[in-house]
C-alpha cells in the first residue's frame, strides 16, 4: 500500500486527503482537532479515511500550532542575548501605537524576553560587517555563566549587523550549544536588516523551537516515514520534520500558506494569469493575489504584537468569517473583527450563541440545509436551526425598520463590503487592478459568498474549486518541496562587483538547498530561483525582482524600472541598489490529483431562498457530485462540506478537473 | 461593472458599505505613497496622513494616519475653495500648496489636492499630505528655533496645479525642486502624492458608478449626521459646566515658567466649546500655531473626551466650538514661524484638556507622557553641495491610566511616526548609535506607574554635521493624574573633547567628528496614590 497523506491541521478541525500513489484514488475526511494531543489528532485523522501508519508513505501536515502559540503567548521562558547596548531592542520597538483615538486599549505587548533574561554582549560590527570590537574571551567566559545561570534552554542570539557578518553569532553559537538544547541565531533564522525585526523573528523562533521539537519528534516516533514526514511552510511549500524543528516559525502561517499553494497548481492548470484566492472560514477571511502562476511573497506578518519577519506568501487575513458578529452602532452596521468562535458558534447551530453571526444571516436567506449535519462525525454534528437565525437577526431588523430577510441580505452585503477590502489592498500592495483577477473561493464560507462579493468588487470570473472544504490538506499533498532564505547585501548595481554578489548567492544556494538534500533530493532534481530586492539609493523599501544567473545587470536594472513604472507609476534615472536577495530551492512536486466525486449526490431538491434583487424564490438545491451542463442561478449546488450560492443572473458550470466555474449569464 | 440594485432608497447597509469604500481609498492612499516616496521620514516612519473630503471640503474619510495632520486636513480644502472656487477646477487638475493661510500646520506638510470629477461636475476632493524633510528655508530641514517670521522657515507654495490631465506640471516642478536642498526626494515625494490623490479619485468614481452618484453623495450626507449624532450623545454624556486646564511650554529652558496654554471648556447640553483666548500671546520663536493646529488638537481631545468610537468627519465637529484669539500663539497672524508649533504647542493644548478633565473622566485619560516630536533632526553636507538629512524623532513612557501602567518607548496623541533602525541608520548616516536603551525607573510612580522613556546615543563620523532640537518637557514634567507623580524630564546632552554640556530644546547648531549626542527621553506619569 502506498498513500500519500496532506492533513491541515487548524483550530477546529483537523482536514485529511489522501491519494494512492499507485491507483490515484482518493479519500477525504474531518476530525474534530485536538489541541492537547496534536498528534493523536492526526493518527485520528488517517484511520478515518479507513488507512493504518503502515499503509501512508509521505505524510505533509500544515499547523497552526506554533501561531496559536506566539498569539496566545503560551512560550517558554528563553534569553536573548544582544550587542551591548541595545539589549532593550525588543522593549523599545518601533515607538508606532495600533490606535489613534482610543487609549482604552492594552499597552504595547511586554517583550517576548523580560529585561532581566537580556544579555548586553561587549561587541560591535558596523553596517559593512567590518569587526569594530570582538567578543573577548572573557566576555564570552561571563556570558556562558550567566546564561547556565538563568535556567532557560532555548537562547536567542542578535547581534548588530549580523546580516552582514556571523562571525561572532556563530562564535557565541559554538559556546553556547554546548550548555543548552536550543539556540537561535539571528543571521540564520533572518539575515536581514533592521535589528528590531531581526530580533523579534529570532526571539519567536527560539520560543517556538521546544514546542515544536515536542510534537514533531512525537510524531517521528509514532509515525516513522523518514523523509516522507513533512511540514508545509509559509512560503508555499514543504520542509521535512528535521528543518522545522530549527526553524519553527517557517510554520507560522502553513494552513492559509497550503491554500494558496494549492490555488496556484489550478491558476496554472486552467491557464488564468491572475487569481485571487478566496479562502473564508469560521473566524477569518484568507485572501492572496496570484500573477501568472506565482502567489505574491511578503516579508513580514504581525503575530499579535509581534513582528515576524521572513519570505512567506502574502496572505492578508482579516477577523471576519462566518462566525463574526454582527455589531450595530450608531457610526452603522459591521460584522467582525468579534466571532462567535467556535464555541458557542453562531446561534443557528444551537450550542447557545445569542448573537447574529453572518452565518445566521447565510441561514436565514436559505442557503443552509436544514437537514445536513456539519462536522459530520456521530455525535458531534451540528444540525442548522433557522428558527435560532431569525430570532438573533429580528431584533436587529427592528431597529433598522426593516424584515429579516432584508437585514440579513443587508448584513451579507455589508460582510462582502468587509472582503471586498481586503482583496483591494493585496492588489494594491501590487499594482494589481483586482477586477480583472479570477476569483478562486474556499474554505466553508467561500463558494457561499464569492458571487456577492464579485458583484461589490466588479470580478467576473469565479472558480470553485473540487475539494474546495479541505483545499489546504490537498495543498499539503501536492506541495513542492522548498525552502527559501532572503539576505540583505546592499550591492551598488552601477559597478557591481560580481565577486561578492557570487559569493553571497553560493552561501544562499547552499542554505537553501542543504534542507532539501538532506531529505534525499538529488542536487538535479532542484530548481533555484533568484529575486533581487532592488530600491533606488535614496529609497529604504524594495521592489523584488526576479533574475536569472549569471547576473546581467542591465537587464536587472531595466526590470526594476519597469516594475516600478507598473506598480508606483513612475521610474527615475537615479542609482540602484541590490539591498536585498531572496534565493528559493525547489523540487517541483509529480503528485497530480484529480479529485473525484466520492460521493452518490441526490436528485434534485428545492427550497426557498432569497438573493439581493429576489426574496424568497423556489431555488433548485443540486448535488456537486453529479453536476452536469450549465446551471443558471438561481440554485444552491452543495457537497458534503461546502455550499455553492449561484445567484440570480450568475451561471455555473462544471469543469473537467472536478472545479465548478461561475460566471455573469449572458443576457 | 455591475450596478448593485438597490430596494430601499438609501438603506443602512449601502451607507456602510460606502463607507468602507471611502475608507479604504483614503487608506490606500497613504499605502501609495508610502510605497513608491522616497524620502525615509514617509517611507520609514510614516509621516504623512490622506483624507477624503465631500464638495465643500467637510472631512468624508482618513486614513489610518497622524492626527495632527488628520485634524487640520479638516479645513485644509475648505479654505482653499475661498480663494480656489470650485468653478475654477477642471477635470485632471491637482493642486499643491503648504501655505498656514490655507488650512495648513508647517510648511513641511506640503499638500497635493485634486478634485474628483463625475458626470462634469465635482463629488469630492481626495487629499494627500507628506512631511517633506527639507522646504528650504535659512536652515537644511526647515526648523529655525530662532525664526521671527515664516518667510525665514521654508518656500511658501500658495495653490498652483502641479498636475492637469496632461501630466505633471514640470515648471511648478522645477520652481520647488531649486528652492529644497533634496530635490530628488523631494520630486519622488511629489509624485507619489500625485499618485495617491489619482488612486482615490478613481475609487471615488467607481463608487459613484457603481451606487449612483445621488446615493453616494446622500450617503456623505449620512455619515455626516451619523457621526454628529454620535458625538452630541458623547457630549449628552458629560456633565454640564465650565472646566479649566492649563499646562506650560518649556520656554527658554531657564527655568522660569514657560508660557501659557489654557483652556477653558463648557459643555452645555449636546454641545461643547473650546475657548483657547487664555493661551499666552504670539511667541517670538516657530513653537506658535496655525488656528487649524490648535483645531486639530482641540479635535483629537473631544475624540478621547467622548470615549466612542466614531467615523472622524465633519459631523462629528459640528457640535464643537473652537475659539482662539486673534494675536495669541494659536492664532499669531499668518506671518508667524510655526514648524514647531506644528507638533509641539499642538500636544500642550492636548494636555491642557486633558487636565481640565482629571476629575470629569478620568477613566478616559492618560497622564502626562511624551507630548512632544522629540525631534533630533541631522544635516550631512554632501561633496556637490547637497544635504543628507536624518529627521529622528524619539517616543518616551506613555502616561498610566485608570486601569494599567503606561507603555514604555512609544508615541502618544497627536503623532505616530517610527524611529529609524540602527541598522538603516547607519547604513545611510555618517553616524553611529551608541547606544539605544530603555530609560530605567523614569516613569511617575503611583497606583499605576507611568512608562519609561529611552536613551539613544549619536556618535558624529561626518567631519561636521548640522543638529537641529526640537523638544519639550525638558522643563515642565509629564504630570501625573489623580495624585500620581510626574515622569522624569527630556534631558539632550552633548559630549565634546570629553566635556558634557546640557543642549536646549529649540536649537541650531553645528556638531564636529567625534561629538556625541545623547538624548534621555521623559517617562510617563503615575496615576493615582501608590497603595
Amino acid at each position: 500500500m502506498s498513500w500519500l497523506v496532506g492533513t491541515d491541521i487548524g483550530g477546529t478541525f483537523t482536514d485529511i486527503v489522501a491519494v494512492h500513489s499507485g491507483t490515484g484514488d482518493t479519500r477525504t475526511a474531518k476530525v474534530p482537532s485536538r489541541p492537547d494531543a496534536p498528534v493523536d489528532a492526526m493518527l485520528d485523522a488517517i484511520a478515518a479515511i479507513g488507512l493504518q501508519p503502515g499503509d501512508v508513505t509521505r505524510f505533509v501536515h500544515g499547523t497552526t500550532r506554533v501561531t496559536n502559540a506566539i498569539v496566545q503567548d503560551r512560550l517558554p521562558p528563553i534569553a536573548l542575548i544582544a550587542t551591548a547596548g541595545f539589549e532593550d531592542v525588543l522593549e523599545i520597538g518601533r515607538y508606532r501605537r495600533r490606535d489613534l483615538y482610543n487609549l482604552d486599549i492594552p499597552p504595547k505587548a511586554p517583550p517576548l524576553v523580560p529585561h532581566e533574561r537580556c544579555y548586553g554582549l561587549t561587541e560591535r560590527l558596523d553596517h559593512h560587517g567590518h569587526v569594530m570590537l570582538a567578543p573577548s574571551e572573557a566576555e564570552l567566559g561571563r556570558m556562558v555563566a550567566w546564561v547556565a545561570a538563568s535556567g532557560v534552554t532555548s537562547v536567542a542570539v542578535s547581534l548588530l549587523h549580523a546580516y552582514a557578518n556571523p562571525a561572532h553569532e556563530r562564535l557565541i553559537g559554538e559556546r553556547l550549544r554546548r550548555i543548552v538544547p536550543y539556540v537561535s541565531l539571528s543571521h540564520e533564522v533572518n539575515p536581514e536588516a533592521r535589528e528590531y525585526e531581526r530580533a523579534s523573528s529570532t526571539t519567536i523562533n527560539a520560543a517556538a523551537m521546544p514546542i515544536a521539537a515536542g510534537y514533531l519528534s512525537e510524531l517521528e516516533q509514532r509515525l516513522p516515514l523518514g523523509p516522507g514526514l513533512q511540514v508545509f511552510h509559509s512560503a508555499g511549500g514543504m520542509v521535512s520534520t528535521a528543518t522545522a524543528k530549527e526553524r519553527p516559525i517557517v510554520m507560522a502561517m502553513s494552513g492559509p500558506a497550503a491554500g494558496v499553494a494549492a490555488s496556484v497548481q489550478i491558476a496554472r492548470s486552467l491557464g488564468l494569469p491572475r487569481v485571487l484566492t478566496f479562502d473564508m472560514g469560521g473566524t477569518t477571511t484568507d485572501v492572496c493575489l496570484i500573477v501568472d502562476g506565482d502567489a505574491a511573497m511578503t516579508d513580514t506578518r504581525m503575530t499579535g504584537d509581534r513582528p515576524l519577519r521572513q519570505p512567506m506568501l502574502a496572505v492578508h487575513s482579516i477577523g471576519a468569517g462566518g462566525g463574526s458578529i454582527v455589531q450595530q452602532g450608531a457610526g452603522g452596521l459591521s460584522v467582525g473583527p468579534q466571532s462567535a468562535g467556535v464555541e458557542p458558534g453562531p446561534a443557528c447551530y444551537g450550542r447557545g450563541g445569542m448573537r447574529a453571526t453572518i452565518t445566521d444571516a447565510n441561514a436565514i436567506l436559505g442557503y443552509l440545509d436544514p437537514d445536513a449535519v456539519l462536522g459530520g462525525t456521530v455525535g458531534k454534528g451540528i444540525r442548522v436551526d433557522v428558527a435560532k437565525a431569525h430570532a438573533v437577526v429580528a431584533p436587529i431588523a427592528a431597529v433598522l425598520g426593516l424584515d429579516v430577510v432584508d437585514t440579513a441580505l443587508g448584513i451579507i452585503q455589508v460582510a462582502n463590503a468587509t472582503m471586498a477590502r481586503a482583496l483591494r489592498r493585496v492588489t494594491v500592495e501590487r499594482g494589481v487592478d483586482g477586477r480583472d483577477c479570477a476569483l478562486l473561493a474556499f474554505g466553508g464560507g467561500g463558494p457561499m459568498h464569492a458571487a456577492g462579493l464579485a458583484d461589490i468588487y466588479g470580478l467576473s470570473d469565479i472558480v470553485i474549486p473540487a475539494a474546495s472544504s479541505a483545499f489546504s490538506a490537498l495543498g499539503c499533498l501536492t506541495a513542492d518541496q522548498s525552502f527559501v532564505q532572503q539576505q540583505t547585501v546592499r550591492l551598488p548595481l552601477a559597478g557591481l562587483c560580481q565577486a561578492t554578489l557570487s559569493a553571497h548567492i553560493e552561501a544562499l544556494r547552499t542554505t537553501t538547498t542543504a534542507p532539501l538534500l538532506a531529505s534525499g533530493s538529488g542536487v538535479g532534481a532542484i530548481r533555484i530561483s533568484y529575486v533581487a530586492m532592488m530600491r533606488y539609493e535614496a529609497q529604504s523599501d524594495t521592489t523584488a525582482v526576479p533574475f536569472n544567473l549569471p547576473l546581467d545587470a542591465a537587464a536587472l536594472h531595466a526590470d526594476f524600472q519597469a516594475l516600478h513604472l507598473q506598480l508606483f507609476g513612475y521610474a527615475t534615472g537615479e542609482p540602484c541598489v541590490i539591498e536585498g536577495l531572496r534565493v528559493e530551492a525547489r523540487v517541483p512536486s509529480s503528485t497530480c490529483i484529480v479529485m473525484t466525486g466520492g460521493g452518490e449526490g441526490h436528485a434534485p431538491q428545492l427550497r426557498r431562498c432569497s438573493f439581493a434583487g429576489a426574496r424568497d424564490v423556489e431555488t433548485a438545491i443540486l448535488s456537486r457530485e453529479t453536476l452536469a451542463g450549465i446551471v443558471n442561478g438561481p440554485a444552491i449546488i452543495a457537497d458534503a462540506w461546502s455550499t455553492v450560492v449561484v445567484p440570480p443572473g450568475w451561471q455555473a458550470v462544471a469543469e473537467p478537473e472536478g472545479h465548478l466555474r461561475m460566471v455573469r449569464r449572458p443576457a | 461593472m455591475t450596478v448593485i440594485q438597490t430596494a430601499a432608497l438609501l438603506d443602512p447597509f449601502i451607507v456602510e458599505v460606502i463607507r468602507h469604500g471611502l475608507s479604504a481609498a483614503a487608506e490606500e492612499m497613504s499605502l501609495v505613497l508610502m510605497r513608491s516616496a522616497r524620502s525615509p521620514l514617509l517611507r520609514e516612519a510614516g509621516d504623512l496622513s490622506s483624507t477624503i473630503t465631500d464638495a465643500s471640503g467637510g472631512l468624508v474619510a482618513q486614513g489610518r494616519d497622524i492626527p495632527v495632520h488628520l485634524g487640520a486636513m479638516a479645513y485644509t480644502i475648505r479654505e482653499l475653495l475661498k480663494v480656489h472656487p470650485l468653478e475654477r477646477f477642471v477635470p485632471g487638475d491637482a493642486l499643491i500648496y503648504n501655505l498656514g493661510a490655507l488650512g495648513g500646520n508647517h510648511l513641511n506638510d506640503v499638500k497635493v489636492v485634486r478634485p474628483v470629477f463625475v458626470d462634469g461636475v465635482i463629488v469630492a476632493f481626495t487629499l494627500s499630505l507628506a512631511h517633506w524633510p527639507d522646504v528650504g528655508g535659512s536652515w537644511p530641514g526647515s526648523y529655525l528655533a530662532t525664526a521671527t517670521d515664516t518667510f525665514q522657515e521654508a518656500i511658501r507654495i500658495p495653490p498652483v496645479p502641479i498636475a492637469s490631465a496632461a501630466g505633471v506640471n514640470q515648471a511648478v516642478l522645477e520652481m520647488i525642486k531649486v528652492n529644497v536642498r533634496d530635490p530628488v526626494s523631494a520630486e519622488g515625494d511629489l509624485l507619489g502624492q500625485i499618485a495617491a490623490t489619482a488612486c482615490a479619485e478613481r475609487r471615488i468614481q467607481d463608487l459613484c458608478r457603481v451606487y449612483g452618484t445621488d446615493i453616494f453623495l446622500r450617503t456623505i450626507e449620512r455619515l455626516h449626521d451619523l457621526s454628529e449624532a454620535e458625538m452630541r450623545e458623547a457630549i449628552i454624556g458629560l456633565p454640564d459646566g465650565v472646566f479649566e486646564g492649563e499646562d506650560s511650554l518649556d520656554g527658554d529652558g531657564a527655568g522660569a515658567a514657560g508660557p501659557r496654554i489654557h483652556v477653558r471648556i463648557t459643555i452645555a447640553g449636546d454641545e461643547a466649546i473650546f475657548d483657547l483666548s487664555g493661551c499666552c500671546d504670539r511667541l517670538p520663536n516657530f513653537c506658535n500655531t496655525t488656528p487649524f493646529i490648535a483645531a486639530s488638537a482641540i479635535i483629537y481631545a473631544a475624540r478621547l473626551l467622548s470615549g466612542r468610537d466614531m467615523q472622524q468627519n465633519a459631523g462629528a465637529l459640528r457640535p464643537l466650538t473652537i475659539i482662539t484669539r486673534p494675536g495669541s500663539v494659536c492664532e499669531p497672524g499668518w506671518d508667524a514661524p510655526v514648524a514647531a508649533g506644528n507638533h509641539e504647542t499642538s500636544m500642550r493644548i492636548v494636555d491642557a484638556v486633558i487636565r481640565s478633565m482629571e476629575h470629569v473622566v478620568p477613566h478616559r485619560l492618560a497622564a502626562g507622557g511624551p507630548t512632544t516630536s522629540g525631534l533630533l533632526a541631522f544635516a550631512e553636507p554632501m561633496p556637490g553641495g547637497g544635504w543628507r538629512l536624518l529627521y529622528e524623532v524619539h517616543g518616551g513612557g506613555e502616561g498610566a491610566r485608570h486601569d494599567r501602567d503606561g507603555s514604555p518607548a512609544t508615541r502618544v496623541h497627536m503623532t505616530n511616526t517610527s524611529n529609524t533602525p540602527t541598522e538603516m541608520l547607519e547604513a545611510t548616516y555618517a553616524l553611529r548609535v551608541e547606544r539605544q536603551a530603555i530609560r530605567r525607573g523614569s516613569g511617575g510612580s503611583g497606583l499605576h506607574r507611568g512608562g519609561d522613556g529611552v536613551v539613544r546615543a549619536y556618535r558624529v563620523l561626518a567631519p561636521k554635521m548640522l543638529l537641529t532640537t526640537c523638544v519639550e518637557r525638558m522643563v515642565a514634567p509629564p504630570y501625573g493624574l489623580q495624585g500620581g507623580d510626574v515622569g522624569k524630564t527630556f534631558q539632550i546632552a552633548l559630549e565634546r573633547n570629553g566635556q558634557v554640556s546640557a543642549l536646549p530644546g529649540k536649537a541650531n547648531l553645528f556638531l564636529f567628528k567625534g561629538d556625541l549626542v545623547t538624548i534621555t527621553t521623559c517617562g510617563g506619569g503615575g496615576y493615582g496614590v501608590a497603595g
